[in-house]
């Protein structure tokens, strides 16, 4: 049988009153029906209102959002942790939303692997196997096996309080794995490693998608975890709602809104206003003029990545003269504070390779942008 | 040669404190085998074990101390078994019920035994259980479960919830949650708490002196009762019983402990 995992209409709560967007603080006013507002449990606000998406087997979609926009909230729910407003979760055709954790077929992996601490590895990984009737030897040769799969067959005598972190992940990955869930959660199962435990969990995430044919979904707020590990992306907008999954690449290169886009973590952005120039539409920002085709006057923020743009020394260009007022490097890029005449500031991502700094007169020229209208 | 003032000092403190600890347990042992033990002899002329001997073949002692023992072990069994979801169910529960049940909790520890043993009293008089073991049973469960929920609200305070979800998710149901994953992490807590409960009615005097109305003797009744008589040696020997099991448990405790950290490890 196929595995999916379809969800229609989803309105996903929120324990407590909605928190505020970290972007934009934007995140006060939620949409909720005044007559569902009546029926929501006390203390519950609407998180993500009309949820819906299908992740089939084999497939992992990784859910982008930050810090409170409801991640956490969505994967509870769909594991039957917390309750829904409305809604449906299908798994595999099968209506599953009324039913307790224990019988959806759906495994949840906290942040945080949770081993249970009186147990070895070996009865860890045993355990959704001993919990269906399995005789225990037979458990344990299968939870020795999945062990193996995942690279971490030497722990399985190991006291489960007597691992590392990428250790405990892999065990948690493999216990979930015994289970042989439909529907796989994994809640935010990369954030708060080092960068070399990190790199380790994502491989034990690969193979965990080799070993299972389950439908996966991760939830990250780390754009490089979802590229790594999914094969389609969703974010949450504004307002709670998820935008279509698409491809990572897809994602990358046209997000559909500058939530999405401000998620990524790889855009500048450069505020203006598009103006119609002799039959063409023109954005002005700071540092000059672009070309955006097709564009309705009005206020509008341009996103570009450090390599759609050139910094240039002051007097090579026709474009506005700007000062820079800070740089800072990272790993790929430079991030420079540009201010012009009249004093408005302006941050854009460069080239690694650029050269400006401190008290330089420069000159940017734009080569490729997405727009995004804000009236 | 230097002597270390501080470690000096220490060794004395912990002299004294040993001194002051056992003390009164080896004056209550050389008392309860001494016959005739009178000013000034420094210690017993006369070594005599009827006193202990006594304790388990007279049949009133044999009765008291029963009664002791079935209070105590009831009282720990039927507290623990509600305490136990009760401090669950407080603590993953609102801030307010989780006050409210500490509050009424900590209100029938606090409250002085003779007050409480006098409302106590008129309500299993009410019900007709005056004088009764039944009666005096009930009278110790209210301290009991006060101690109780307080031991269990602060283990399941602490308690990591996501264990369950884990376990559910994996496909263990309420039942099978209890057995594999609650019952053997909360096997500590729930030793200690019968522990507690048991001790906590062996020691009582004024519930079942109010409640029990002398018709129901247990041992510490018996002890109070001998030494009133001026009959020290069986007094002490009596006393000496009271204390052995805080001794064991405090034994076993220790033990489990250790235990339970080795399989941590």
């Amino acid at each position: 049988m196929t595995i999916t995992l379809d969800v229609r209409d989803l309105w996903v709560l929120f324990a407590g009153p909605p928190r505020p967007s970290v972007i934009d603080g934007s995140r006060t006013a939620l949409l909720v029906e005044p007559s569902m507002e009546a029926s929501l449990p006390a203390g519950h606000r609407i998180g993500l209102p009309g949820v819906t998406f299908t992740v089939n087997g084999g497939e992992c979609l990784a859910v982008l959002g930050t810090s409170g926009a409801g991640k956490s909230s969505l994967l509870r729910t769909l594991a039957g942790l917390q309750p829904a407003a409305r809604g449906t979760v299908l798994v595999s055709g099968r209506e599953v939303t009324a039913l307790p954790p224990e019988r959806r077929g759906i495994v949840y992996l906290h942040q945080e692997p949770v081993l249970f601490p009186h147990l070895t590895v070996m009865d860890n990984v045993a355990f959704p196997l001993t919990v269906r009737g399995m005789p225990k030897r037979e458990a344990q040769r299968r939870a020795v096996e999945m062990l193996r799969r995942l690279r971490v067959g030497e722990l399985a005598v190991n006291a489960a309080t007597a691992l590392s972190g990428g250790q405990r992940h892999r065990v948690a990955l493999a216990r979930a794995l015994c289970a042989d869930p439909a529907v796989l959660l994994l809640d935010e199962p990369l954030s708060s490693l080092d960068p070399a435990v990190r790199r380790d969990v994502r491989t034990a995430l690969l193979q965990a998608r080799e070993v299972s044919g389950a439908a996966t979904i991760l939830v990250t707020h780390d754009l490089d975890d979802a590229m790594a590990v999914a094969t389609h992306v969703s974010t949450i907008g504004r307002y709670g709602e998820l935008s279509v999954p698409t491809a990572p690449a897809e994602l990358l290169h046209a997000p559909p809104t500058l939530t999405a886009a401000q998620l990524l973590g790889v855009y500048a952005e450069l505020a203006g206003v598009v103006e119609q120039e002799a039959g063409r539409s023109r954005f002005r920002w700071l540092g000059g003029v672009i070309d955006a085709s097709g564009l309705e006057p009005g206020p509008t923020i341009a996103c570009v990545r450090s390599h759609e743009l050139e910094v240039h020394t002051a007097g090579t260009q026709a474009s506005p003269v700007l000062s820079v007022m800070a740089r800072r490097d990272a790993a790929h890029e430079v991030l420079l504070d540009l201010r012009d005449a009249a004093g408005a500031t302006v941050t854009v991502r460069a080239p690694s390779h650029t050269r400006a700094t401190l008290g330089d007169a420069v000159q940017v020229v734009v080569r490729h942008a997405r727009f995004f209208p804000t009236h | 040669m230097t002597v270390d003032r501080g470690s000096l000092a220490r060794t004395l403190a912990f002299i004294a404190l040993l001194l002051f600890a056992t003390a009164p347990l080896l004056m209550l042992v050389a008392t309860s085998l001494a016959r005739g033990w009178f000013y000034p002899a420094l210690s017993p002329t006369t070594i005599d074990t009827s006193a202990w001997r006594e304790l388990f073949t007279d049949a009133g002692r044999r009765d008291a101390l029963v009664n002791s023992v079935v209070l105590g072990v009831c009282t720990a069994l039927v507290a623990t078994m509600v305490a136990l979801p009760l401090g669950r169910a407080a603590a993953l529960s609102t801030r307010a019920v989780r006050r409210s049940v500490a509050l009424l909790a900590f209100a029938a520890v606090a409250l002085p035994p003779v007050a409480l043993g006098i409302g106590l009293q008129l309500t299993v008089l009410t019900l007709g259980l005056g004088g009764s073991l039944f009666g005096v049973f009930l009278a110790h469960l209210v301290p009991t479960l006060g101690y109780l929920t307080l031991v269990f609200l602060g283990v399941f305070t602490r308690w990591d919830g996501r264990l369950e979800e884990s376990a559910a998710t994996l496909g263990a149901n309420g039942f099978t949650r209890w057995r594999l994953v609650l019952l053997p992490l909360l096997r500590r807590p729930i030793v200690d708490a019968m522990a507690l409960g048991f001790l906590v009615s062996w020691a009582q005097v004024a519930l079942t002196l109010l409640v029990g109305g002398g018709a129901v003797r247990t041992l510490p009744l018996d002890v109070l009762a001998m030494l009133q008589a001026g009959q020290d040696q069986r007094a002490a020997a009596g006393a000496l019983a009271l204390a052995i099991p805080a001794l064991l448990v405090l034994g076993a405790s220790r033990v489990a402990a250790r235990n339970t950290s080795a399989v941590v490890a």
